[in-house]
């Protein structure tokens, strides 16, 4: 007869396992009392991924700059930096948050960075949905502080707007200010469709040339909304009205769709007639694809809170920063330009109070900020009642270079815009949707006071 | 006669048993991260993998539309409870009812819209019911993302706001939610384990089985297939409910195709034969999940995704039946009493089925 085995017997290896489970999960280690932990959130999957490099890139060359920090790789800024001190107190870069543009994988990262890392700050995340989660966990994370990389969604300082959460660029929709008026005065067009992006930063983006052009008294005939990461556009472009109907349409839509859906409504259409066609920020990204590319020269296209091209001596001054830490990087890109000022605003925090996180550097974070592309008051950016920054806005123009190639040259300046568009958006308005905002007609503070810009120099002649 | 003893039974008892008392010392023995994050969502997603094992196992469904079901209770839970105006929820219907009454309304509802999905598909097996269920998980996806008045592509968020009196506020209370997590994922294998040896589990078992054979013995079998997919969907809804209290925020991203083959790699991995595959699957993924982002291996570099890929291809190649199926056979092999406990169902048919003996 077999003994029975005796189950007292394997109370050790129950001991065992129980010790070893402790030692992994101490292992995340606990933070050490004077180093300053700081997280960099970004995409490196979906739509965005192209962005992980320019973002790590962008918030270290300020780290480089301004905190004496060394970088690993200068042509791969993921690769990390080392001995950053700021106030005496070292500064580690903890982890790169790994986003997709969707909330799962936003909220997954976020707590990685924030708990198990231990992170005090993050500078990020990049996309619009993304930020709206981050700020809903701000709200319950009070101690950490969270300065938006170049996520363009509305609602994070505006109807959110928890008091760790800081902007220090304009959302979407102010980064669309004055295109809207542009269209309405340059190309006379009256009615106009709009196809955006499904989501919030699409909605945000979407609603800043919808308030501008129905401001000075244009008509918004249709909106329609294809998901994003959408690859098939046919059925989106067909809700669309047909060329004659309208005077123009409005792109709204990003990554790897805008020159995806350009595609489609050539197919279903015909050929793309620049002054019928207007885009967001996107559009500027065209000049990469050899094909569709020069099908949009000519069309007028939102800004991005960036002046490429712009030539005041604040600007050559930070093209040449990025240019001297890492070179491959488009220092004009907002992806890069968004960061640097965050990490910069983070550093004169950190040296005002001493190095001190949590309540204390929420204080020390500045209402201002030295943006390179920012003309008006000096050249300073100031941040609203919300932390959001107001912020001189550039449209652009794609036009083909010199060299063949295409890239986009600024043609207008608006000074000081600010998130609300003069009241339009309230912290009591709903977000940004599908049909928000309504197509209203209203006085807006840059209406009628957009300068022309031509060859980079900032005009006094206002554009009729 | 004498009582056979089973060893491996006893040894998965005392095995359990010390999981147990750990999992209760969990807020004091571990750090905060590994309790709220690892641990509460291994219970949370544990729930939800259990319901799809207890399809598989005992119902040879395997179904794809269990994250849908989550995601479904989840959003009616968020629409129903958040507030609107100011300083409040601008997305969803924000309906601002009492929280008791919601949860008990997302549930109902869920288990509703389950037994309709299990009725639909109830007369579809194999790759059709999989078919079926994956598009119940695609319609929920874009249901949820297009009809944008019960939120769209933004998250509705500050449902955790919203708790039941009894249950009281879980917001800076990580720990609180631990345990009722923890609770309910006790209280899902209970009655898991209890279901399976009713007249009702029974039969089920035979429907897996031989559903020809049943039917001829006057089963309904649709009847059957229908209402143990409306169980799994309580307990899905269950799951849900948690999650959007653990995530305090629901997107259409949560029930998209990722998260659907997310939960069906847990339960893989797991193992689809044993409902305490459940368990060990979604810690085993949400472990490796986590800490594998900083990993850099030759040729693949980085990329987690790939890495989390080649760990699920080896521990499928290695041992189809996931990591309890791996213990399983570690057991035979070692030629113990017999093969596996009572308790263990087999996804292939066999000549006699196993039956648990009371």
């Amino acid at each position: 007869m077999k003994k029975a085995l005796s189950w007292k017997l394997l109370l050790p290896f129950a001991a065992l396992a129980a010790v070893a489970a402790v030692w992994v999960s101490g292992s995340s280690a606990a933070p050490q009392s004077h180093t300053i932990r700081v997280a960099i959130m970004t995409d490196c999957k979906g739509a965005f991924a192209f962005g992980y490099e320019y973002d790590s890139g962008g918030a270290q060359a300020a780290f480089a700059q301004y905190a004496g920090g060394k970088v690993k790789n200068k042509n791969k800024p993921s690769a990390g930096m080392t001995g950053i001190t700021v106030a005496g107190h070292k500064v580690q870069i903890v982890g790169y948050g790994c986003g997709d543009d969707t909330v799962p994988t936003a909220v997954k990262e976020t707590r990685r960075l924030m708990e198990q890392l231990k992170a005090d700050v993050m500078i990020g995340p990049l996309s619009g949905d993304e930020a709206v989660s981050v700020a809903n966990y701000a709200k319950t994370h009070p101690k950490k502080t969270f300065i938006i990389g170049t996520a363009g969604s509305q609602d994070p300082t505006l109807q959110i707007a928890p008091k760790n959460v800081f902007r220090y660029h304009g959302d979407g929709a102010q980064w669309n200010a004055g295109l809207g008026e542009i269209l309405y005065k340059k190309l006379k067009w009256r009615r106009a469709a709009i196809i955006m992006d499904d989501y919030s930063f699409g909605w945000t983006s979407g609603a800043g040339i919808i308030a501008d052009f129905c401001a000075i008294g244009g008509q918004i005939t249709k909106r329609v909304f294809p998901p994003l990461n959408n690859t098939d556009y046919a059925p989106f472009v067909r809700q669309l009205p047909r060329p004659g109907t309208v005077d123009g349409y409005i792109w709204v839509i990003g990554g790897t769709g805008t020159a995806a859906s350009l595609k489609a409504f050539e197919q279903a259409y015909g050929a793309i007639d620049p002054k019928q066609h207007a885009g967001n920020l996107f559009f500027a990204f065209l000049g990469a694809d050899k094909v569709v590319g020069p099908k949009v020269v000519g069309t007028y296209v939102g800004g991005f809170g960036t002046g490429p091209g712009l030539k005041t001596k604040p600007a050559k001054a930070y093209e040449a920063i990025m240019k001297k830490w890492y070179p491959k990087l488009p220092a004009a890109d907002g992806f890069v330009y968004n960061y640097y000022n965050a990490a910069w605003a983070l550093i004169r925090a950190l040296k005002a109070n001493g190095g001190q996180v949590g309540a204390a550097l929420q204080r020390a974070m500045p209402r201002t900020n030295k943006s390179a592309y920012e003309v008006s008051d000096g050249g300073v950016v100031k941040l609203d009642s919300r932390r959001q920054a107001i912020q001189d806005q550039y449209p652009l123009q794609v036009v083909r270079n010199a060299d063949g190639s295409v890239g986009t040259k600024i043609i207008g300046y608006v000074p000081n815009v600010d998130q609300t568009f003069g009241g339009l958006f309230k912290p009591s308005s709903p977000a940004p949707g599908r049909s928000q905002p309504k197509c209203v007609k209203k006085k807006l503070p840059w209406q009628g006071k957009i300068k022309e810009v031509r060859n980079g120099v900032i005009t006094n002649t206002i554009i009729k | 006669m004498k009582l056979r003893v089973d060893p491996k039974g006893a040894v998965e008892r005392t095995i359990g048993v010390a999981g147990l008392v750990l999992l209760v010392l969990g807020p004091v023995i571990f750090n905060d991260y590994w309790v709220n994050t690892i641990l509460t969502q291994m219970f949370i997603f544990g729930i939800a993998a259990a319901s799809l094992i207890f399809l598989s196992a005992y119902g040879a469904m395997t179904s794809l539309a269990q994250t849908a079901l989550m995601g479904i209770a989840g959003y009616l839970l968020g629409n129903m409870v958040t507030q609107g105006g100011a300083g409040g929820e601008s997305k969803g219907l924000t309906l601002g009812w009492d929280p008791t009454l919601a949860i008990v309304l997302a549930l109902v509802i869920t288990t509703a819209i389950g037994v309709t999905f299990g009725a639909i598909a109830a007369r579809s097996f194999g790759i059709y019911f999989l078919m079926l269920t994956l598009t119940y998980g695609v319609i929920a996806n874009y249901f949820f993302g297009q009809v944008t008045q019960f939120g769209g592509f933004s998250p509705i968020a500050g449902v955790d706001q919203y708790t039941p009196g009894f249950v009281g506020e879980i917001v800076g209370h990580p720990d609180k939610l631990y345990y009722i997590a923890f609770g309910a994922a006790l209280a899902v294998y209970v009655a898991i384990r209890y279901l399976i040896r009713t007249p009702f589990g029974l039969s089920l078992q035979g429907v897996r089985d031989d559903p020809a054979r049943m039917s001829s013995l006057g089963y309904n079998v649709p009847l059957h297939r229908a209402l143990a997919f409306g169980f799994a969907s309580l307990v899905a809804a269950l799951s849900g409910v948690l999650f959007v209290w653990w995530q305090g925020q629901i997107a259409p991203g949560n029930i998209g195709l990722a998260a659907t083959i997310e939960l069906l790699v847990m339960a893989v991995i797991g193992g689809l034969a044993r409902i305490e595959g459940a368990w060990v699957g979604a810690l085993a993924f949400i472990v490796i999940n986590n800490y594998v982002r900083d990993v850099e291996l030759p040729l693949i570099g980085g990329s987690f995704n790939t890495i989390i890929g080649l760990i699920f291809l080896v521990i499928v190649i290695v041992s189809p039946d996931g990591l309890m199926g791996l213990w399983d056979r570690l057991w035979r092999s070692l030629g113990r009493h017999g093969g596996g406990t009572p308790e263990t169902a087999s996804v292939t048919r066999q000549a006699a089925p196993e039956v648990s003996t009371p």
